[in-house]
């Protein structure tokens, strides 16, 4: 196994799917069988998979509940032991601590401790990494910041929405400024803003050279700042690859085009049928849900008690 | 107050010659080993016997190689002021109320008609104080890491680069500040209360014509006498085990008494104990005698004879005696008669100091036993003989040798039996602060709470929260009955362990037959059975924790200074605890799945 273990250098690459060579994650034939206490054989959750995450890519794991997603997700931060095969994370085994310096992690429901202030929360994990003091009170700052927290950070967490209990959670994943963050479905439990805003960051942490492993079953979140996905289902490895390759349908075209009339979309028609083609759809683009709650909201804030469109 | 002979033992004495040490490493090895065996054992079915191997190797050299190295002060301090944080989340404060509670109603728990007030003020503080303090421990190390387990919150904790020896040991230290807040809350209003308890006035009821005796009146169920020296100062009678101070002041011609506060009640005498040993009627050295008691606490000496009973002191210095009129013994020495005659007269005895040379010596300075608590002032001149020749002794200048000092007790009425421990007979020093003992006190009730503690932890690193209360409550039953496990397990001559006793209940064989099964090897092989079975129970015992030995608070409640050889000791065994339990802990933390 060849495996660079050296620091990542912090160059970002700008462009989607610029991933280097540079494997972050590596597993090699995990499997994991959950056992009753008699060691009996319960539930086969994972099935051999193999994968490998490079350094600066999005990686998603898709699949429906149950299909192994949060296994491989705990196999690979080694909250969960394999039972056959192993997982290396920047090149050490995953049951090995000293990984977790370089690991973020936003666990599915932001498990934290309610009786804590955002502060404390900060400061708290920043201890964990041995940080010095004068350093965590500054990125804490920061983190504060940019999730937009600062005017509840000295209310405790049990007085948290869900929302915000998302927003402090991914504060502490990235506490440590970590090479390789790992998200167990970002999106849930957010509304569409905060939705919007989380894959928002999660480009721009891909564009800071950050290695990105998320699982979820949106497929929506999944098909817009994936790079690379994985399908798993029951278990087992169903489909990888890169996500613009995968959703390219080879043998049809699409072609967008604005202020055309009538005549001209009939003409545009009969081009296609001159030329063997078959016309499936020629109509107006509808708008996605998300979109149009997107506008709705911008519009709304910047011309306020207003109904929309009126 | 009863001593056990190991209580006398300094520090070194237990540590190295009585083997302390010696047993703790022995037991650290016999439970490595025993550990080792069985995670082979369940790591050989889970993963085969060369996995296996590696698997449990893996974990022992991550110990030193990853995880001792890499905690850090910082992350341990994390963790500790999270536990902290979430006991006072937890309300553990709460306790500090009841205790004051419990304070308020104490007149009905108290009965103070008896002759010692002081010593029920502070047994029922410190003991209400240990009980509260020890149940909060338990309360709060066992439901702490179930807790973040079930909410997950761990997912947050183990994903960072947080070592397992920090949850454990990160965690005993959190407990145990919180524990020692509120042991200190209640360290000083326990002190205030018995203070405040305590504390009381007489006014003078009569007074003798000259002046010179009186009475004073009837206040706190008890009243004093006094009588006033050519100085107008003068103490009261002890009552209630206290005195007062009285002076009597002149002011325009009239005189007024005035009388101080109690005196004596809270007290922390520093007695000097010695090595005991008995010469039998001839004067050779022996074991002495049993009277025919049960208890071999005591032994005897027999009256009119050579039969001595010989305390050699050590450590005696002049500075610790100089401010007493003399040397002060305490005595508690019993009498038992062989015929009734004048019941009201007591048994006679006899004092003799002598050097460890036996050059020097004094005369004999003869007492009546009183059959307890007796407290007698040699002065510090006195007659005695050196060389045989007579001749005038200062105690400390000529008796006393390089901080040595025999005292020889004899009886002096024929056919009567006198009968000590080594504890009965002590050179009482200068007293020490009450204070300080009360806060040994404290100390030590802190020692047997962080003992708590790290039990508590460390069930529950594999345990729920209830099972792991329960685990740790059953841990130290089993301790405080220790001893008497101890008896059970002891491989006696006669009848056998638990497997040999199972057979000759079917067989109906008494104990004092052979087992005699007819077959010899078949004997051999249930009687080696029942020794490594009750061997192992029996070393398991010391692994752990036998509160009776660790209480102190006699110590307190009798008003001696708590030997800081003891304190020391007991700081030493719980350390060997903080060990074991974090080992242990760790091991579960390292092997558990805290996603599963």
């Amino acid at each position: 196994m060849s495996v660079d273990t050296q620091a990542p250098t912090n160059a970002p690459s700008s462009v989607a799917g610029s991933a280097s060579s540079e494997v972050v994650i590596e597993t090699r034939g995990l499997g994991k069988i959950y056992r009753d206490f008699w060691g009996r054989k319960k539930v086969n959750a994972l099935k051999s998979l193999d994968i490998e995450v490079r350094k600066g890519e999005i990686f998603g794991l898709l699949g429906p509940n149950g299909s192994g997603k949060s296994t491989t997700i705990k196999l690979v931060l080694g909250l969960l032991f394999p039972t056959s095969g192993r997982a290396f994370v920047f090149g050490k085994e995953a049951t090995e601590v000293t990984k977790n310096e370089r690991i973020g992690y936003l666990p599915e429901e932001s498990y934290l401790y309610k009786f804590l202030n955002a502060e404390e929360t900060l400061d708290f994990y920043g201890r964990l990494f041995d940080m010095p003091a004068n350093v965590r009170r500054e990125r804490s700052e920061q983190l504060i910041q940019m999730v937009g927290l600062h005017r509840a950070r000295r209310r405790q967490l049990k007085e948290y929405s869900k929302g915000m209990t998302r927003r402090i959670g991914l504060a502490q994943a990235l506490i440590n400024e970590p090479d390789l963050l790992v998200l167990d479905e970002p999106t849930t439990g957010l509304d569409p803003i905060g939705s919007r805003e989380m894959k928002d960051l999660i480009l721009r942490l891909r564009d800071q050279g950050k290695t990105i492993l998320m699982c979820s079953h949106q497929l929506a979140d999944v098909e817009d700042v994936c790079d690379r996905i994985a399908i798993l289902h029951q278990g087992e490895l169903k489909e990888l690859g890169r996500v613009d390759s995968l959703l390219k349908v080879q043998d049809i075209t699409e072609v967008h085009a604005k202020g055309l009339t009538e005549d001209a979309k009939r003409e545009i028609a009969e081009v296609i049928k001159r030329h063997g083609g078959e016309l499936l759809q020629i109509d107006n683009p509808t708008t996605t849900m998300e979109d149009l709650f997107l506008d709705i909201v911008r519009e709304s804030d910047a011309r306020p008690g207003r109904r929309v469109g009126s | 107050m009863r001593l056990k002979p190991d209580q006398l033992w300094s520090f070194y004495e237990w540590l190295i010659p009585q083997q302390g040490l010696l047993q703790g490493v022995a037991l650290a090895l016999t439970l490595s080993l025993f550990g080792l065996f069985i995670s082979y054992v369940i790591a050989m079915v889970r993963l085969g016997p060369g996995e296996g191997f590696y698997a449990v190797a893996k974990i022992v050299s991550d110990l030193f190689r990853l995880d001792l190295p890499g905690t850090r002060f910082s992350r341990l301090w994390a963790i500790a002021k999270l536990s902290f944080m979430e006991a006072i989340r937890r309300k553990v404060l709460v306790v500090f109320v009841i205790f004051i509670i419990l304070c308020m109603f104490a007149g009905w728990l108290l009965d103070l008609r008896t002759d010692h007030p002081a010593q029920l003020y502070i047994t029922f503080v410190l003991s209400s104080t240990n009980l509260l303090v020890l149940l909060l421990g338990l309360f709060i190390s066992t439901f702490s890491l179930p807790a973040d387990i079930k909410n997950r919150t761990i997912y947050t904790i183990v994903t960072k680069p947080v070592r397992a020896t920090e949850i454990v040991i990160g965690r005993i230290i959190g407990f145990s500040l919180i524990g020692s807040m509120i042991l200190g809350l209640l360290g000083v209003f326990s002190y205030t209360f018995v203070v405040r308890g305590l504390k009381h006035t007489h006014e003078v009821a009569s007074i003798s014509q000259d002046g010179r005796q009186g009475k004073t009146d009837l206040a706190a169920l008890h009243e004093h006498s006094f009588k006033l020296g050519a100085d107008g100062k003068g103490v009261t009678s002890e009552a209630k085990g206290h005195q007062h101070n009285v002076t009597s002041i002149v002011v325009d011609g009239k005189t007024t008494y005035k009388i101080g506060p109690p005196r004596g009640d809270l007290t922390a005498k520093v007695p000097v104990y010695g090595r005991l040993t008995y010469t039998d009627r001839r004067g050779v050295v022996g074991t002495g005698l049993n009277v025919g008691y049960m208890s071999e606490y005591r032994k005897f000496i027999a009256g009119g004879s050579l039969s001595s009973a010989k305390w050699q002191f050590e450590g005696v210095k002049e500075r610790d005696f100089e401010e007493q009129d003399g040397l002060v013994i305490e005595m508690n020495i019993e009498a038992f008669r062989t015929f009734k005659g004048d019941i009201i007269t007591p048994v006679r005895g006899s004092i003799i100091l002598r050097s460890p040379d036996e050059k020097v010596e004094s005369k004999r300075v003869n007492f009546l036993v009183k059959e307890s608590l007796d407290r007698k002032i040699i002065s510090r001149k006195i007659d005695g003989f050196r060389d045989n020749q007579p001749a005038t002794l200062d105690i400390f200048k000529d008796i006393v040798m390089d901080g040595k000092l025999e005292v020889i007790v004899r009886c002096e009425d024929s056919q009567q039996y006198l009968g000590m421990a080594a504890s009965d007979l002590t050179l009482q020093a200068i007293e020490r602060s009450f204070e300080w003992n009360f806060a040994k006190g404290y100390i030590s009730i802190w020692l047997q709470m962080v003992i708590v503690i790290c039990f508590g932890v460390m069930f529950s690193t594999f345990l729920s929260g209830p099972v792991a209360m329960v685990a740790t409550m059953s841990t130290l039953g089993l301790g405080l009955f220790g001893s008497q496990i101890d008896h059970f397990f002891k491989v006696q001559d006669s009848g056998g362990g638990p497997i040999e006793a199972i057979v000759r209940i079917v067989t109906q064989k008494g104990v004092m037959l052979d087992l005699d099964l007819g077959n010899q090897a078949l004997e051999k092989t249930i009687q080696n059975i029942d020794y490594v079975l009750m061997y192992g129970v029996s070393s398991l015992k010391s692994a752990l924790p036998d509160f009776n030995r660790l209480g102190t608070t006699d110590f307190v409640v009798y008003g001696v200074d708590l030997f800081d050889s003891l304190l020391l000791r007991h700081m030493a065994i719980t350390f060997g605890f903080f060990l074991l339990t974090s080992f242990i802990g760790y091991f579960f933390v390292k092997t558990r799945e805290m996603a599963a």
